[in-house]
């Protein structure tokens, strides 16, 4: 008998070790964990955003600049309140960010006739805390598709906390019916894995499991699904704004994701 | 052809071709780019079939009938697609005759979804068949076990309005509910378009007037008394002359087409927004079906009956005027901040440029539809690729479907008015009690926030005296002498 394995104990083997590799993959703590970066710049002539008149409350809220933030360009062309999440049903989180509760209340802030911010990201079971900072009263009316719809009053210096028990597979728009010019969004995800980009375009999501190829979605406010973008210097397409990426061991950093200004008209 | 299946119009299979031959004849008369291929499936449907194939045959024509916006051109503008409706449906009669039996009805898909989730045809179609596999049609309904729904109840409402047994009749919801809220619930029976507010559609499982929190389902009593009761100031009238086996009878049914709307909404964005394999068991997987689609919307209409808000007695030793006043002064504080729409006056001329959630969904469309349009038509092609080309068109196909569905499928949409407070009539009862509730916990669907949390209990009974008492507020010092010059002013 010969020692060498035939060839269909190397299929046996070859099955065996897959078999393995994927069940240590799919088990819920990765071995290791790193973040994901990137920036998010707008390539093209911005428009100025449209001023917005305070015809509610004007002796407060007519002392505030208040503009159209559908669409905000820094000087740098860095593109803000870009949405970028982890679209996978199937991903390992990282057991300390596993349970929403824990993590820090998310603020959402009625500050000057505006929501601050303008994009924020909740895990479910996170505390949102909705506050109200200015002297005259709002109300917070948030329409999710899954989760119970809420509308309260808060009045100045007032806050409530909203919990969401379920994810949102786009984001939830949170509007104020005596201001109407005022609107944000709320990206609610199941795990802790999303950012909004920040002013100057940049975003960076922590503790990703090292090794898993995972889908994305990027989402604008303006720009709706992201399909059409550069990364890293080559033309890319991802259908409604869908992308797998894995992250390397060390962190990976993405650099520029430029996206036509076009797609923004 | 969208409208083939306006309501009544879809015409059962296996029993009486003819109908579906002569609305063939006529369509192909009328309409120079008929399909022939799509419009057979109605008299394609064999002689003979039984059972769930059956069941599955009449989706299919119903099926097809709907899929109209998305291929055919139709001979008909797009705006006029509501009164093609409303002739199709008195159209009906004519079909059906020489045949010696009416059509039987079918569902209508909700399309405003649908394209608005860009779902493929055979997407709609799976649709379409799950809904029939759990919730039956408008003359056999049925329901999952899990939505607790009771089906002798369900019967008396569904079907013909008929008579089996001497002194009992059936078909109530066809009776007296379906020419304003339509056979499928959906707000839009033939006359919804005359009305001023809209029917209420039942889909979205979304319901103003009830005993339970913002957030949460109506109880069966809440429905009830609004059967009994109508809604003072709308179309919806006083069923109170019905019997109360009837009007149970009646809640159960709205419930159920409820039931089976918010299923079919989130079995639309399922489509969306389940990964590829978990979709694959949409209409495969039963078990998967009921716990991820129907339980939470069986469990949230459950839950209502134990969501009572509680509300504590108005103390019977209150000093009237002192609570007015009070009341008054949380009228205009910034806390309550009821003035901010109800206005100065309290006429409801405060915010007149909001919109209720169901009209809302119809002005976002619009403006998605509009926008990108818009946007497509700066678009330069030349320099495409056929990959890109390809893309832009399929962009452009399903902007035109989505415009022409709106166009086709829902009411332009109309601002809400905060209720004008002068008048003392109350849409969801005038009770000190229904007040109450409004005020606590605002109004689901509609701009109204909840004052739950904001303001304590003792102050909203404030705020209901002094509401109470502006219809009667006659010292003109807000330079409205009486309310019904107020009403003028407007």
């Amino acid at each position: 008998m010969s020692t060498i394995p035939t060839v269909r104990q190397h299929l046996l083997l070859m099955f065996v070790a897959v078999l393995l590799a994927t069940a240590v993959s799919s088990a819920s703590s990765a071995a290791e964990w790193a973040s994901l970066k990137g920036r998010f710049v707008f390539d093209g002539d911005a428009p100025e955003p449209a001023t917005i008149t305070a015809d509610k409350d004007v002796a407060v809220c007519g002392k505030y600049k208040l503009v159209n933030e559908e669409l905000v360009v820094s000087d740098g062309k860095g593109l803000a309140n870009v949405v970028i999440f982890v679209r996978s049903k199937k991903v390992s989180v990282h057991p300390d960010l596993e349970d929403g509760s824990k993590a820090d209340a998310m603020l959402l802030d009625n500050k000057d006739c505006r929501f601050e911010p303008h994009i924020g990201f909740v895990q479910t079971g996170q505390t949102l805390t909705i506050k109200n900072s200015d002297p005259v009263g709002h109300n917070s009316n948030i329409a999710t598709m899954k989760n119970a719809p809420s509308n309260s009053l808060i009045p100045s210096n007032g806050s409530t906390d909203v919990v969401f028990g379920r994810d949102e597979a786009i984001p939830a728009t949170v509007t104020c019916n005596i201001h109407p010019w005022m609107k944000a969004y709320l990206v609610i995800r199941p795990n802790p894995y999303g950012a909004v980009s920040a002013a100057d375009g940049s975003f960076e999501i922590e503790n990703l499991p090292v090794g898993e190829e995972l889908e994305f979605q990027l989402w604008h406010e303006k720009g709706g699904y992201l399909d059409a973008f550069t990364l890293d210097g080559k033309k890319t397409k991802a259908k409604r704004g869908r992308i797998d990426l894995t992250v390397k061991s060390g962190g990976t950093d993405l650099g520029d994701i430029v996206i036509a200004g076009k797609v923004f008209q | 052809m969208e409208y083939l299946t306006v309501n009544t119009l879809s015409v059962e299979s296996g029993t009486c071709t003819r109908p579906s031959k002569l609305w063939e004849d006529f369509a192909r008369a009328g309409c120079g780019r008929s399909r022939p291929g799509k419009t057979r499936a109605f008299s394609d449907a064999g002689e003979g079939e039984t059972g769930d194939s059956r069941r599955l045959l009449r989706t299919t024509g119903q099926m097809t009938g709907l899929r109209g916006p998305s291929h055919g051109r139709d001979c008909r503008p797009a705006t006029t697609g509501w009164w093609a409706g409303v002739l199709a449906s008195l159209m009906l009669p004519l079909l059906g005759t020489g045949c010696g039996q009416t059509a039987a009805a079918s569902y209508r898909l909700n399309l405003v979804e649908s394209a608005k989730q860009q779902l493929k045809p055979e997407q709609e179609q799976q649709v379409a068949n799950i809904l029939a596999a759990l919730f039956g049609t408008p003359d056999e309904p049925f329901a999952p076990a899990e939505c607790g729904l009771d089906e002798a109840k369900l019967k008396l409402a569904a079907g013909p309005v008929r008579s089996d047994i001497v002194g009992r009749k059936n078909g109530l919801y066809r009776e007296h509910c379906a020419h304003c809220h339509g056979v499928t619930g959906d707000g839009m029976g033939p006359t919804a378009a005359f009305l001023n507010p809209y029917p209420r559609d039942y889909r979205p499982g979304v319901f103003k007037f009830k005993s339970t929190e913002r957030a949460d389902k109506p109880t069966h009593a809440d429905l009830v008394m609004v059967l009994r009761n109508g809604l003072a100031g709308s179309s919806m009238p006083s069923f109170a002359l019905l019997s109360d086996a009837k009007i149970e009878s009646l809640a159960e049914y709205v419930k159920y087409l409820s039931m089976r709307g918010e299923v079919e909404l989130a079995l639309m964005r399922a489509f969306f927004e389940l990964d590829d394999e978990d979709q694959g068991k949409l209409p495969e997987d039963r078990d998967f079906l009921i716990d991820e689609i129907v339980m939470p919307v069986a469990e949230s209409w459950q839950a209502a009956e134990d969501a009572l808000i509680d509300v504590p007695e108005m103390p019977a030793d209150i000093d009237m005027a002192a609570s007015i006043a009070k009341g008054k002064e949380l009228f205009y504080g910034n806390k309550a901040n009821c003035v901010k729409c109800h206005g100065v006056t309290g006429l409801g001329d405060g915010q007149v440029n909001d919109y209720d959630d169901w009209n809302k969904v119809v002005v976002q469309a619009y403006k998605t539809v509009e926008g990108s349009l818009e946007q497509a038509g700066e678009t330069s092609t030349w320099n495409m690729d056929a990959d890109e080309a390809a893309e832009h068109r399929a962009e452009l196909a399903w902007l035109d479907r989505y415009q022409r569905v709106l166009d086709g499928n829902a009411l332009p949409p109309r601002t809400i008015r905060p209720r004008n407070l002068r008048e003392g009539v109350y849409r969801g009862g005038m009770r000190p009690l229904d007040l109450y509730y409004r005020i606590h916990a605002g109004i689901n669907g509609a701009p109204m926030p909840a004052a739950k949390g904001t303001v304590p209990p003792e102050d909203i009974w404030h705020i209901v005296n002094y509401i109470r008492s502006l219809p009667y507020d006659f010292n003109g010092t807000l330079g409205v002498d009486r309310p019904m010059m107020a009403r003028d002013r407007l």
